[in-house]
């Protein structure tokens, strides 16, 4: 008789900013989450973000081995770095993978996934990607983009939503370059603008920009990535723009890429009858 | 017959000609008249395969900034500023290939808008640089088909260059010499297509990143008995590797046509990118143009000038899209991968919305943003990205 084996499926999303982690069950019931900056050495990090002081669960043994049981996958930019995942998969299905499971839904819809350092506007038709883009090599439209200038002024990334919130004035910024949007930045707050306008107008290009990838071909829209985590004033942007559509936004939206690499491990191992 | 050897001996002879008071050189477009020129015996050197090299070995990134700095825009086609940028600077990457210190200096510069307009500003700035005279066959572009008059234009042009190359060479035109080449170019070409049919086969013997090498030849021999030989072999060989199912890529899974110019610089990592995701590069719009198949040595002007017309890369976006969707099915690729080389518009067909429309005919398109020559604008993680996606969704 085949000695039961409890199976655990670790995702990995290696990002451009955060390393998260996610471990679930072979039904893909999360057992449990974690993040980690994304340092260097890179590898270092990912371990570091798999193990756990406490008696939460671990793929490796006390030697650094991986245990029996433990199946890992990886998504994200630094995906092909981790040497010892059985499977490697990008953001981009991960977080269809993450969404189909949160969400279940049968009709078409459009992911919006605003990363650290890229943007995905990914359509799905009969369960399956139909159509992705990925935003060009520059950060506009990304949560580099929304760094850059947070640091530049000096403000606390998850304070922006509250800021923008006061607004009391419609801007626009229109520069694409980071650099240029810099000194566009500069030049209206010289000229006396409030912060919070300017925050505001922020948010608004971010929301053009991804706009602008590609035409929206469907009536429900789901948000995922770590960026709207961090700042959810842009979902209520992409509602005014986008008006009569029906939006989702996944539970914890950061761990969504690692959550659907770890669902991608349950698929590739599908477990035999008796476990 | 081996490629390397061919390269070498094609450099090492025109770099000896370069010193031959007695031997007269000509630069050339790709798609330039290069049999008119070998008849008339020009040893005829190609400033676009100079880009290329400087791409390949990544030189280009040291000397594009240099034509930058002189005043050719970052902006524009990365071959003439890499090129432009290589001759301000005194460097070739033949040295390190053959030991040649710089191209040979040309007798007449001639090229042919019918690939585009840059081929003009390129030229024309060596002919300022040499005091050597320049002839520019402009071409009537983006053709829906080849009407009579457009041939009848570039045969007239064809007829003034001869006049031109007929006062520098003092001599008249062996017409015997000029049906010769022409003969030679369409029997290289057409074992050209017939290496590249092969890519049909499943699994296909070679891919793209094979065929951008192995295209030296009709690009820079086409005319001559060499170019005629190498692909004689190479047929013969491909049809071996067939009969012998040797796969260029193990466990061959998903085919792709592939559009645009290659990114040189990133041939190897796109390989092996390609490779490892199973995935065959199996046609593409770049290694098809060198194609012939209308040369008439019975009636060596006209027919060149038709065919010169007839290059992809001068019709216009209906027959583009037909040619792609066509060659697709019948290489039985699985969809079609659109470099969008930031300095080469031309050779780039995904600006024109032409990727959405293909999806829409049931063909998977991707958008990649690269460039031939300019690593600036290429990024590894975000096209590695894009591909990988692309292949899960086939
Ligand atoms: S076709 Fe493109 S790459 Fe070739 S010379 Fe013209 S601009 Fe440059």
């Amino acid at each position: 008789m085949d000695v039961l084996i409890q199976k655990y499926f670790w995702g990995i999303d290696c990002g451009s900013s955060e390393i998260k982690v996610v471990v679930c069950d072979a039904s893909g019931n999360i057992i449990d989450k974690r993040k980690q900056p994304t340092l260097f050495p890179l590898l270092d990090h990912v371990v570091r973000a798999l193990k756990t002081d406490d008696d939460k669960p671990s793929p490796f043994d006390s030697s650094g081995s991986l245990k029996e049981g433990h199946i890992i996958t990886a998504s994200g930019y630094g995906r092909h770095h981790i040497d010892f995942a059985s499977h490697k998969l990008t953001e981009i299905k991960a977080h269809f993978m993450g969404v189909k499971k949160h969400l279940g839904l049968k009709k078409p819809y459009t992911i919006i996934d605003i990363g650290g350092q890229d943007s995905k506007v990914i359509t799905i038709k009969e369960n399956n990607i139909h159509h992705f883009e990925i935003n060009r090599k520059c950060a506009a439209g990304t949560g580099a983009f929304i760094e850059a200038l947070a640091h530049r002024l000096k403000l606390k990334l998850n304070n922006l939503t509250t800021i923008a919130e006061k607004h009391d004035k419609e801007m626009t910024l229109n520069s694409f370059c980071t650099v240029f949007a810099e000194q566009e930045v500069i030049k209206i707050l010289m000229s006396g603008e409030k912060v919070e306008n300017l925050i505001h107008a922020l948010y608004k290009s971010v929301v053009k920009r991804v706009l602008e990838m590609t035409a929206i071909t469907t009536d429900t829209i789901v948000f995922s990535g770590g960026v709207i985590a961090y700042h959810t004033g842009l979902v209520n942007l992409f509602k005014e723009q986008l008006k009569d559509k029906e939006f989702f936004t996944v539970p914890e939206t950061q761990y969504c890429g690692a959550y659907g690499a770890a669902l991608y491990g349950i698929e590739e191992n599908p477990c035999s009858p008796n476990e | 017959m081996n490629l390397k050897d061919l390269m070498k001996d094609y450099f090492l002879d025109l770099d000896a000609a370069g010193k031959d008071p007695h031997q007269k050189i000509a630069w050339c477009t790709s798609a330039g008249p290069a049999e008119i020129l070998r008849a008339f015996g020009f040893k005829v050197y190609f400033p676009e395969n100079h880009g290329a090299m400087l791409g390949a070995t990544r030189t280009c990134m040291d000397t594009i900034p240099t034509a930058n700095a002189y005043g050719y825009s970052p902006d524009i086609c990365s071959y003439l500023t890499c090129d432009i940028g290589a001759h301000l600077k005194g460097f070739t990457p033949l040295t390190r290939a053959y030991g040649i210190q710089a191209p040979p200096k040309p007798d007449v510069l001639v090229y042919n808008t019918n690939q585009c307009k840059e081929v003009m500003h390129w030229f024309e700035f060596y002919a300022r640089e040499f005091k050597a005279p320049v002839f520019g066959i402009h071409s009537p572009n983006l053709l829906p088909e080849i009407a009579d008059s457009h041939i009848d234009t570039v045969y007239r042009q064809f007829k003034a260059l001869i006049a031109m190359l007929e006062g520098i060479c003092n001599k008249k035109l062996d017409l015997d010499n000029l049906k010769k080449t022409v003969k030679l170019s369409w029997e290289a070409s057409g074992l050209w297509s017939e290496v590249l049919s092969h890519l049909k086969h499943k699994p296909s013997p070679l891919n793209f990143f094979d065929t951008t090498v192995l295209m030296g030849p009709i690009v820079m021999l086409r005319g001559t008995e060499q170019a005629k030989e190498f692909y004689s072999f190479l047929n013969l060989a491909v049809q071996e590797m067939i009969a012998s199912e040797t796969s260029s890529i193990p466990n061959e899974k998903k085919r792709i046509y592939w559009d645009g110019m290659p990114v040189w610089g990133r041939l190897k990592f796109m390989a092996e990118l390609f490779k490892k995701n199973h995935t065959c590069i199996v046609a593409s719009t770049y290694c098809n143009s060198w194609i012939y198949k209308d040369h008439d040595a019975a009636d060596p002007l006209l027919s060149m000038a038709k065919n010169y017309l007839d290059i992809f890369i001068n019709r216009n976006d209906a027959f583009k899209e037909k040619y792609i969707f066509d060659t697709v099915k019948d290489f039985a690729a699985d969809g079609v991968i659109f470099h969008d080389s930031k300095t080469c518009p031309h050779n780039t067909n995904s600006q024109f919305n032409m990727p959405n429309r293909l999806r829409e005919k049931g063909l998977p398109s991707l958008v990649i943003n690269g460039d031939l020559c300019d690593l600036r604008c290429f990024s590894d993680e975000q096209s590695t990205t894009a591909i990988e996606a692309f292949l899960e969704t086939l």
